[in-house]
């Protein structure tokens, strides 16, 4: 797999991290696209939704939570419907159980070629490197996923995967792998994709795509794309395999508005995806389109662990990335510092839980240490999350077990230990507090100003020297507030 | 009406003349604030970083000193919400400690807010006379900037970037002074302008409202 979305473990974010600050394309790439959706996305629940906008999130969070609270019920029953209409429905454990069912049908069918559309899940269980291996020719028909694959690049957003490249870098990979003419023109460019892409399509014996939704009443699968990617994908080949983590279960189309009212607004800042579309079973008899045989596999891979954990509630996850559009951190770091196919806010809380609940339970957090702490808890991810997923919550309960297991840098533990023990006892606080002034006191630089005295601190000690790396550090070092509230007391003064 | 001044360990070794100017407004508009002694951290930092059973130790000690108080005021933002909204999950429900905290969350208040709800319904007006006037907008104003507790020392580089894109924002309004509701936001924006020798000053909103009433001097 990627090393950029799969890195090796126990991953250290912090050179990517620091890599990326200092990447002034990517600050700009990033950032400006991360703007504007995340504008945009207010903008539209503002106007079509209004104050009716945090019901609306309330409701879909209930519906999803009703789906994983029922969720044996509803697999019983999609499987039901899914195969009365003919599909095959398979369950994979493991993420190499759901690249075995794959391998298992394509030999079935002596495939060569597959067409795929966007898939978060597929990056998960690494299925193209499992294609690969076994010599079958993997298109990606998504744009930015396209863009990535030629480029041997990994998505660094959950729905624009390409949101750290910009069209100048298209161009050059499209007259470097393509052979075509260089152009920045974004419709010339969709055009030589399309061209390049057209009779692949045809050609294909297999097609390949995830899902967004999961409806057990109907045994369908709802796909939401803007390209038509996955029309097309499931248009041509004779076999088509969804592959769909089993969180996506909802009751039915009864249920469905809501998500799709919050998936593209929340993404996209679009009332509708341009397409949605729905795939149930094979084609019918006198039908004329369609696939043959379609194969459902539901994956588990952690998943039934996280439903059984305190953190179910990401489960309730939509992947529509408004998240990560409203994170200043990820909008600084970029997607690939986070080490993980989920980047931003809920790939923070989600990769070390799926990995945990994969039966890795030491592992987890013991691999990827740094998510939790990057974050400035600022809550932008939880007022963006569509289904109110309360990420800074769970970003904390992770802090917490870190702590638990040694994981976190212990001299940071012993200073949060001590200052707790000073703060219990408010006269060695206070005398604390004293300390810092008078260190600042004797060792900043002093300016004086109608306020008062402050002395600013170029090198801090200790836990202060991350602090002072970049930014001085002002104490105010005249009369105390208690001094200064006592003597008014005892003068009488204005009180 | 007896109301304590929540002071934050914060505003005590960076900003005591925050913590005057909130004395000052709030005698200002007729309520005289006491001063529990005993207080000292709130259990933020414990919190935040992992230590939740230490930042509950603090919480019960923080209810238990405003207990005999009707309203606690700060002019510290993050430290207001830290017990406004995250004591409650550190204990069980039904818990008496649940209760005292729950009871001290009901009657806290940022300094502003306070004034709002409870005294002078009138503030917008005090802040803008603090700027001459002149109260600008800054664009992208939601947008964290970048402080985020120990996360400011743990992710140096990124907190900075932040912070420099927030001084930014600041420096396209043409604002000398900026106004900022959270000492440790405050300081990390002061500290990172000091550094790169951008002349900008920052105040809490209790400073800019006592200097919008006369109450405290101006700054140069």
């Amino acid at each position: 797999m990627n090393p950029l979305i799969a890195p090796p473990l126990p991953f250290d974010m912090k050179p990517r991290a620091r890599e990326a600050v200092r990447d002034l394309k990517l600050q700009q790439f990033v950032g400006n696209a991360t703007h504007l959706k995340d504008t945009q996305r207010g903008g539209i629940f503002g106007r079509d939704f209004g104050s009716d906008y945090d019901d609306l999130r309330t409701v879909a969070r209930d519906t999803k939570q009703y789906a994983l609270d029922h969720l044996d019920e509803l697999l019983e029953r999609f499987i039901a419907s899914a195969e009365a209409s003919g599909a095959k429905v398979h369950a994979a454990a493991t993420a190499d159980e759901a690249c075995a069912v794959a391998l298992k049908i394509a030999r079935e069918h002596a495939a060569k070629s597959c067409v795929k559309s966007k898939s978060m899940v597929t990056e998960e269980i690494g299925l193209l490197p499992a294609f690969e291996a076994a010599g079958i020719q993997t298109l990606e028909t998504d744009l930015g996923e396209f863009i990535l694959q030629i480029d041997g690049d990994a998505p660094s957003h959950i729905v624009t995967p390409m949101i750290h490249k910009d069209r100048v870098a298209t161009a050059k990979s499209f007259v470097r792998e393509l052979g075509a003419r260089y152009t920045e023109d974004p419709t010339e460019l969709t055009m030589i994709a399309r061209e390049h892409m057209r009779g692949l399509y045809r050609a294909a014996d297999l097609g390949v795509s995830g899902a967004n939704f999961l409806l057990a009443d109907e045994g369908s699968a709802v796909i939401c794309t803007n390209e038509g990617n996955f029309d097309l994908s499931v248009g041509g080949p004779p076999v088509h395999i969804v592959f769909v983590g089993i969180e996506k279960l909802i009751r039915g189309a009864r249920d469905l508005a809501p998500f799709l009212k919050l998936l593209a607004r929340s993404g996209t800042a679009q009332p509708l995806t341009v397409y949605t579309s729905f795939v149930r079973g094979p084609r019918r008899a006198g039908e004329h389109g369609g696939p043959k045989e379609v194969h459902f596999v539901l994956v588990d891979a952690g998943r039934v662990g996280v439903l059984a954990s305190e953190k179910r509630d990401l489960l309730r996850c939509i992947r529509c990335g408004a998240c990560l559009n409203a994170c200043p951190v990820y909008r600084k770091v970029g997607g690939h510092s986070y080490g993980s196919m989920y980047a931003g806010p809920i790939g923070a809380v989600l990769t070390p839980e799926l990995e945990r609940a994969q039966g890795n339970a030491s592992a987890g957090l013991a691999n990827y240490p740094d998510l939790p702490r990057a974050s400035s808890l600022c809550g932008a991810c939880y007022e963006a999350c569509p289904v109110k997923i309360d990420i800074p919550k769970f970003l904390m309960h992770d802090r917490a077990r870190l702590r638990e297991r040694g994981l976190s840098p212990k001299s940071e533990g012993a200073t949060l230990v001590l200052w707790r023990w000073l703060a219990e006892r408010p006269a060695l606080f206070r005398m604390a507090i004293g300390a810092v002034r008078l260190h600042a006191r004797m060792l900043g630089q002093k300016e004086k100003t109608k306020d008062g005295e402050r002395a600013w601190l170029k090198s801090a000690p200790g836990p202060g020297a991350g602090w002072t790396a970049t930014r001085d550090l002002g104490i105010a070092t005249g009369e105390s507030f208690r001094d200064w509230f006592a003597q008014r007391d005892t003068k009488g003064g204005s009180r | 009406m007896r109301v304590a001044l929540f002071t934050t360990c914060l505003a005590e070794a960076l900003a005591p003349r925050a913590l005057k100017a909130t004395v000052l407004v709030l005698e200002h508009v007729g309520v005289r604030p006491e001063l529990p002694t005993a207080q000292t951290c709130c259990g933020q930092p414990m919190l935040s970083n992992g230590l939740p059973a230490d930042a509950a130790a603090l919480a019960r000690r923080m209810a238990e000193i405003f207990a005999p108080y009707d309203a606690v005021v700060t002019p510290s933002g993050s430290c207001c919400s830290v017990v406004r909204e995250k004591y409650a999950g550190l204990f069980d429900e039904g818990s008496a400690d649940r209760a005292a905290v729950d009871a001290l969350a009901a009657k806290t208040f940022e300094l502003v807010e306070f004034l709002e709800t409870h005294r002078h319904g009138a503030t917008a007006p005090f802040l803008a006379r603090a700027c001459c006037g002149d109260v600008r907008e800054l664009p992208d104003m939601a947008q964290c900037c970048g402080f985020g507790g120990m996360f400011s020392t743990q992710f140096p580089e990124v907190s900075t970037a932040l912070g420099e894109e927030k001084l930014a924002h600041v420096a396209s309004t043409g604002a000398a002074t900026l106004v900022a509701s959270d000492t440790g936001c405050a300081a990390h924006l002061a500290g990172l302008a000091h550094r790169k020798g951008v002349p900008l000053r920052v105040i809490s909103p209790a400073e800019a409202l006592a200097e919008s009433l006369g109450l405290l001097e101006r700054q140069a």
